[in-house]
C-alpha cells in the first residue's frame, strides 16, 4: 500500500468547503457581504438546488397524469412556489389528502443563476483549465434566460385555412372568447368579444357595446362531443342548435392523454334584452361544431335575433389579427399504402403582406417550417377530411438563444472533459 | 503463463465465430415445398416492403410469442409454413394461440397445458361464440375499467381476427400483389380477383397459383411456379427482391439472439476468472466481447440498410442500441484498466438489453414505418442517437457503481488501488454521460423548435431526459465540492440507473400505469422490480463502513471518509 491519499483534481481543492467548526461555540456575527457572497457561490448550494430542481421536474411530470401540460407549466415551472399534492405519488384509485409547498421553477432557476454568477465572481480566473467551465456555464446562463424570455414573451397561435380560402388571424389555444358579430354592414363585420375570464364568472355581463345582456350559465373548459337529444329530454339549452344536441363537461386534457390532444371548450349562455328585459333563450356555443368547420373553416355560429337584427355568436379561440393573409392553395396528406399511418402532411400556401410588399408562394411541411418577419409557421394539423390545414404560428424573440447555448455548452464540455481525459491518459501511460 | 492460457482467447473467438456463422447458414429443409425460396418473396405489409418470411415470423410472434411452431408430431416447423397453412385453411390443428389465463381457459373449456400454453384454432372453435360474447362486453367497458380477464379476452379475439383475416386472404395491411415496377402501388389479393380470372396481372396470377398448388398439395407445380415468379421479380422488382432476400438471411441469422448467448458466456468467463486463470479468462472474455460487438454492430447496420434509416426508430431499437453503447464503453474501459470490470459491464448490459429487446418485439414488426412527425433522418441520426448513447453511458456508470458497492460490502476485493480505479471509471463515465445527455436533450429541444416552434415544452419525455442531465450534473458538482468521494459517487451513480430506467420506460407508462388494472402486468412490473432492486443496492451502499468487508482492515478505516 504505497498511496493512501487520493490526489484530487485542482478544481476540487479550490472548491472544497472549509471544515465545519460546529463543535466550538461561535459568536453570532452578522453575515458580512463577503460571507454572503461566498455562501451564495458555494457548491453545496448548487447541489441542493440540483436536488430541488430534480424533485420539481419529477413532480411536474407526475402531475401531468391528471393536469394539462399548460396548467403544470404555469403552476410548477413558471412560478415562484407550488403546492404539490401527495396524490400525484400514488395510484389514483387511492385517495390521499394534503400536500406540501415547494419552490417553483422561477425560484429554483433564479437561485441557480445567482449561484452560478456568484461562483464565477468569487472564483473567476481566466486559465485554460477553467475556460471550458466558463463556456459551459455561460451557455447555461443563455439557456436559462431563453426559458425566461420564452415564458414571458412567446406567443403561439393557430391559423386554420380551408383549401382555396385564406385567413389573416391566429387563434390562441389557451384562451377563448365569446364573439358577438353584427354582419349587417356589407363592408365590415362589427364584432364585440367577451374574454374567457368573464365567461367563467357568474352574473350578468352588461356593456353598451353589446346588443344584448349576456349571462353565462355554465362554462366548460373541455367538453364531450355533442350528442343528439330528444326534444322532451332535460336540456339546459332553450334555443339554437343546443336544443338538438347536448354536451357535458369533461376534465381538461392531461399531458399524457391519448384520446384527445387539446381541450374543446363549450358553454351554455343565456341572452337577455337590454335593461333586464325578456330572455332571448339559453344557447349552446361550442368549439365542437366541426361539420360546419369542415365545410367553412369556421365554427358554426348561433344566430340570436333581437329588435329585427340577427347576430352571429361564436365561442372561439382568442383571435389576433395580422397584417398579412395566408392563402391555402392545396393541402397534401399521404398515408403509407395499405395502412392508416400518416406518412406526410404539407400545405402549399401563398403569403401576401401589403405592409411589406410581400407576395410569395411556399410549401410548408412537417419539420420544414416557414420563417417570416419574426414569426414561424409550422404544419401542425388539418381539418378532418383533409379539407384544409392548421398551421401553428409562433413568435418567440428568444428562439435563437438555445442554439447559441447548445454550441457554447457542447464546446465547453469538449474542452473541459477533453483536457481531463488527455491528462488522465497521459498520467496513466507515463506510469 | 502456460501455452493453453495464451491460446485461450483465440480459441474462444474461433468457437464464437463458428457458432455465429453456423447459426446463419444452417438450413433445416425437409419439405417437398421449397419454403426457403418462398420466404424471400417480397410483399408489402404495414407500409413496408418485406419478405413473406418476416410477415410469417412477426404474425406468429404476436399470436404465439415464438417465431416457429410445433406440428402435430411435435416437430419444430418454420413460421413460413404456418403462414401458408393459415392462408390455405390447413392451420386449424396447429397449436399456436398462447393462452395462460385460467379464467379464459375455463371459458373456452380447455385443459391447462403447463409450460406450453398453446392451443389450436380447432380447440378454440367450439366456444368461439362465448368468446365473442365476452369480447363484446369487454369492449363496451372504458379502457381503465378492464381487468386482466377482459384484456386477455380482447387480446385473444384480436389474435383470432388476425388469423381469420389471413385465412380469408383479406388482411387489410398485407398487400401481396407486386407492382410491375418499383414505383407503382402494391395491391391486396382480394381486390385483384378480377385480374386473376382474366390473367392479365402476372404477379396476382403467380400468388394465386402458388396458394392453389399449396392447397392442393402439388409440390412440383408449387416449386415450378415459385421459380418462374422469382424470375419475374428479378426482371421487374430486382431491388425489392434482393433486399427481401437479405432480410430472410437476417431473420435466419438471428444476430441478437446469438449475441445474447455470447453475453452470457462472457459473463460466465469473468465469473470463473474471479476463481482462477484470472488474466487469460478476462482476456478471453474481452475478445468474446469484441466478437459480440462485431455481430451486434453488423446487425444494427443491417437494420439500417433494410429500413434506410438511422439506427434508432422505435423503443425496440433503443434497447438494441443502448446495449451496443454499453458494450462499446465496457470494452473501452476493459482495454484501459484490464481488470474484468469492463467485461462485466458489457456482458450484463448486453444480456439485459437483448432480453428487453426480445420482450419488446412481441407486438409485431420491429422495423416499422415512421409517423409523419418523426420522418426526418437528420434528427433521428443526431438527437436520438446521442440521447440513447447518453442513457448507455449513465447505465455504465450505474453498473460500475453497483459493482463497487457489491465488491466493497461483500468481498475484500475493494482495496485502495481498485477503489481508486473504480472511482476514476465512474467519474469519467459520468462526465461522458453528462456531455451526451445534455447535448442530446438540447438537440431534442432544437428538433422540437424546428417542428413546432417550441424549444422546450416540459412534456414527460423531455422531463425524463432533463432529469438525467440534472442527476449527472449533480454527481459531478457533489464530487467537485468534496461532498462525495468514490463511495458516494458509486451510490449516486446507482440512483442514476433508476433515473435512466424511469426516463426510458417509466414516462411511457404514466398514462396506462397509474389507473389501470394492467399496471402490475408486464413491463411496469419489471420496471418497478428494477427500481426496487436499485434502491436495495443504494441502501447497502449506505451501510456504515464498518459493515463493508473491504474496509474492515483497520488501516483503511480512516481512509474511506
Amino acid at each position: 500500500m504505497n498511496r493512501v491519499i487520493v490526489s484530487r483534481p485542482l478544481s476540487e481543492v479550490e472548491a472544497a468547503p472549509k471544515p465545519a467548526t460546529d463543535s466550538q461555540p461561535r459568536a453570532r456575527k452578522p453575515l458580512s457581504p463577503r460571507d454572503a457572497l461566498a455562501l451564495l457561490a458555494s457548491l453545496r448550494l448548487t447541489v441542493v438546488l440540483f436536488v430541488l430542481a430534480f424533485v420539481l421536474v419529477f413532480c411536474g411530470t407526475l402531475a401531468q397524469v391528471d393536469a394539462g401540460i399548460w396548467t403544470v407549466v404555469k403552476t410548477y415551472f413558471r412560478s415562484a412556489y407550488v403546492w404539490i399534492p401527495f396524490q400525484i405519488f400514488v395510484p389514483r384509485s387511492v385517495q390521499v389528502p394534503g400536500g406540501f409547498p415547494f419552490p417553483g421553477g422561477w425560484l429554483i432557476g433564479g437561485l441557480l443563476l445567482a449561484n452560478l454568477l456568484a461562483a464565477h465572481v468569487v472564483r473567476f480566473r481566466l486559465t485554460w483549465k477553467r475556460a471550458g467551465i466558463l463556456l459551459i456555464h455561460s451557455g447555461l446562463v443563455v439557456m436559462m434566460l431563453s426559458e425566461l424570455v420564452t415564458g414571458l414573451f412567446a406567443v403561439e397561435g393557430i391559423i386554420t385555412i380551408v383549401e382555396g380560402g385564406s385567413s389573416s388571424f391566429l387563434e390562441l389555444h389557451d384562451q377563448n372568447e365569446l364573439a358577438i358579430i353584427d354582419p349587417s354592414d356589407l363592408e365590415v363585420d362589427h364584432v364585440v368579444v367577451i374574454p374567457e375570464s368573464l365567461l367563467k364568472e357568474d352574473g350578468l355581463i352588461r356593456d353598451d357595446r353589446l346588443p344584448f345582456d349576456v349571462e353565462p350559465v355554465r362554462y366548460m373548459v373541455n367538453s364531450t362531443a355533442p350528442q343528439e337529444v330528444d326534444p322532451g329530454a332535460p336540456n339546459p339549452a332553450t334555443a339554437g342548435d343546443g336544443k338538438k344536441a347536448i354536451v357535458r363537461p369533461r376534465p381538461a386534457v392531461t399531458g399524457i392523454d391519448r384520446e384527445q390532444s387539446s381541450d374543446v371548450p363549450s358553454m351554455y349562455v343565456a341572452f337577455k334584452k337590454k335593461g333586464g328585459g325578456e330572455s332571448l333563450g339559453t344557447y349552446l356555443v361550442s368549439n365542437w361544431w366541426s361539420d360546419y368547420l369542415e365545410r367553412h373553416g369556421e365554427y358554426r355560429p348561433q344566430r340570436v335575433q333581437v329588435n329585427d337584427k340577427t347576430y352571429d355568436v361564436y365561442l372561439r379561440g382568442k383571435r389576433i389579427y395580422k397584417p398579412y393573409s395566408v392563402y391555402l392553395k392545396k393541402f397534401h396528406h399521404t398515408l403509407y399504402p395499405g395502412t392508416d399511418l400518416d406518412k406526410s402532411f404539407s400545405s402549399e400556401v401563398r403569403l401576401v403582406d401589403p405592409t411589406r410588399h410581400e407576395d410569395r408562394e411556399i410549401e410548408i411541411s412537417m419539420n420544414e417550417p416557414l420563417r417570416y418577419a419574426g414569426e414561424t409557421f409550422y404544419q401542425a394539423g388539418f381539418i378532418p377530411g383533409d379539407l384544409g390545414t392548421r398551421l401553428q404560428v409562433v413568435r418567440n424573440p428568444g428562439w435563437l438563444m438555445p442554439y447559441v447555448s447548445c454550441v457554447m455548452v457542447a464546446v465547453g464540455m469538449l474542452v473541459h472533459f477533453g483536457l481531463h481525459l488527455a491528462g488522465f491518459l497521459q498520467r496513466r501511460y507515463a506510469a | 503463463m502456460n501455452r493453453f492460457a495464451r491460446f485461450l482467447p483465440a480459441l474462444v473467438v474461433l468457437l464464437a465465430l463458428a457458432y455465429v456463422v453456423s447459426h446463419a447458414v444452417s438450413r433445416k429443409e425437409a419439405s417437398r415445398f421449397h419454403f426457403q425460396e418462398l420466404a424471400g418473396i417480397p410483399v408489402r405489409e404495414n407500409g413496408r416492403v418485406k419478405p413473406l418470411d418476416t410477415v410469417a415470423r412477426n404474425t406468429l410472434m404476436v399470436i404465439s410469442k415464438r417465431r416457429y411452431f410445433n406440428d402435430e408430431e411435435k416437430k419444430e416447423q418454420p413460421a413460413i409454413r404456418w403462414l401458408m397453412d393459415a392462408m390455405t385453411g390447413k392451420a386449424g390443428g396447429h397449436e399456436v394461440f398462447r393462452i395462460e389465463d385460467d379464467q379464459l381457459l375455463r371459458l373456452l373449456n380447455l385443459k391447462p397445458k403447463p409450460l406450453f400454453y398453446r392451443y389450436s384454432p380447432d380447440e378454440i372453435a367450439p366456444k368461439f361464440d362465448a368468446l365473442a360474447q365476452q369480447a363484446k362486453q369487454a369492449l363496451a367497458l372504458p379502457d381503465d375499467q378492464r381487468d386482466m380477464f377482459n384484456q386477455n379476452v380482447l387480446r385473444l379475439s384480436r389474435q383470432l381476427d388476425l388469423y381469420m383475416s389471413l385465412q380469408d386472404l383479406a388482411a387489410p395491411s398485407l398487400l401481396m400483389v407486386a407492382p410491375a415496377s418499383e414505383n407503382e402501388e402494391w395491391r391486396g389479393l382480394t381486390e385483384m380477383s378480377a385480374h386473376i380470372k382474366s390473367g392479365d396481372n402476372p404477379a396476382a396470377l403467380a400468388i394465386s397459383r402458388l396458394l392453389m398448388a399449396y392447397a392442393g398439395e402439388k409440390a412440383d407445380a408449387f416449386n415450378q411456379e415459385l421459380v418462374s415468379y422469382e424470375q419475374w421479380l428479378g426482371e421487374h422488382l430486382a431491388d425489392s427482391a434482393s433486399k427481401a432476400q437479405f432480410e430472410v438471411f437476417f431473420n435466419r441469422a438471428e444476430p441478437f439472439y446469438c449475441c445474447s448467448l455470447l453475453y452470457v458466456i462472457m459473463f460466465l468467463l469473468v465469473c470463473v476468472s474471479w476463481v482462477c486463470y484470472s488474466g487469460p479468462l478476462n482476456r478471453a472474455a474481452f475478445w468474446l466481447g469484441v466478437v459480440a460487438l462485431a455481430v451486434h454492430s453488423t446487425a444494427i447496420l443491417a437494420r439500417m440498410y433494410l429500413l434506410n434509416r438511422p439506427p434508432i426508430i422505435n423503443l425496440y431499437s433503443t434497447a438494441i442500441f443502448i446495449g451496443w453503447g454499453c458494450l462499446l464503453l465496457g470494452l473501452i474501459i476493459e482495454e484501459i484498466f484490464r481488470n474484468g470490470l469492463g467485461n462485466v459491464v458489457g456482458a450484463v448490459a448486453g444480456a439485459a438489453t437483448t432480453l428487453i429487446a426480445h420482450n419488446l418485439s412481441t407486438d409485431g414488426d420491429t422495423m416499422e414505418m415512421m409517423r409523419a412527425v418523426l420522418d426526418t433522418n437528420f434528427w433521428l441520426a443526431t438527437h436520438v442517437v446521442i440521447i440513447n448513447f447518453g442513457y448507455a453511458a449513465t447505465f455504465v456508470a450505474g453498473i460500475v457503481g453497483a459493482a463497487f458497492i457489491l465488491m466493497g460490502v461483500f468481498t475484500r476485493a475493494l482495496q485502495p488501488q481498485r477503489l481508486r480505479v473504480l472511482g476514476q471509471v465512474i467519474y469519467g463515465t459520468i462526465c461522458f454521460a453528462t456531455l451526451l445527455s445534455f447535448t442530446g436533450t438540447v438537440l431534442g429541444g432544437i428538433w422540437a423548435d424546428q417542428s413546432w416552434g417550441r424549444f422546450w415544452g416540459w412534456d414527460p419525455k423531455e422531463n425524463g431526459a432533463l432529469l438525467i442531465v440534472l442527476w449527472n450534473a449533480l454527481i459531478l458538482h457533489a464530487r467537485w465540492g468534496g461532498m462525495v468521494k468514490q463511495r458516494g459517487m458509486a451510490v449516486l451513480a446507482v440512483f442514476g440507473n433508476m433515473v435512466t430506467a424511469w426516463s426510458w420506460f417509466g414516462v411511457n407508462m404514466l398514462g396506462v400505469g397509474l389507473h389501470s388494472y394492467g399496471f402490475m402486468e408486464g413491463a411496469a412490473f419489471w420496471l418497478i422490480a428494477f427500481e426496487v432492486s436499485q434502491l436495495v443496492l443504494i441502501a447497502i451502499g449506505c451501510l456504515p463502513s464498518a459493515y463493508w468487508r473491504s474496509f474492515k482492515a483497520k488501516a483503511l478505516l480512516g481512509y474511506v471518509y
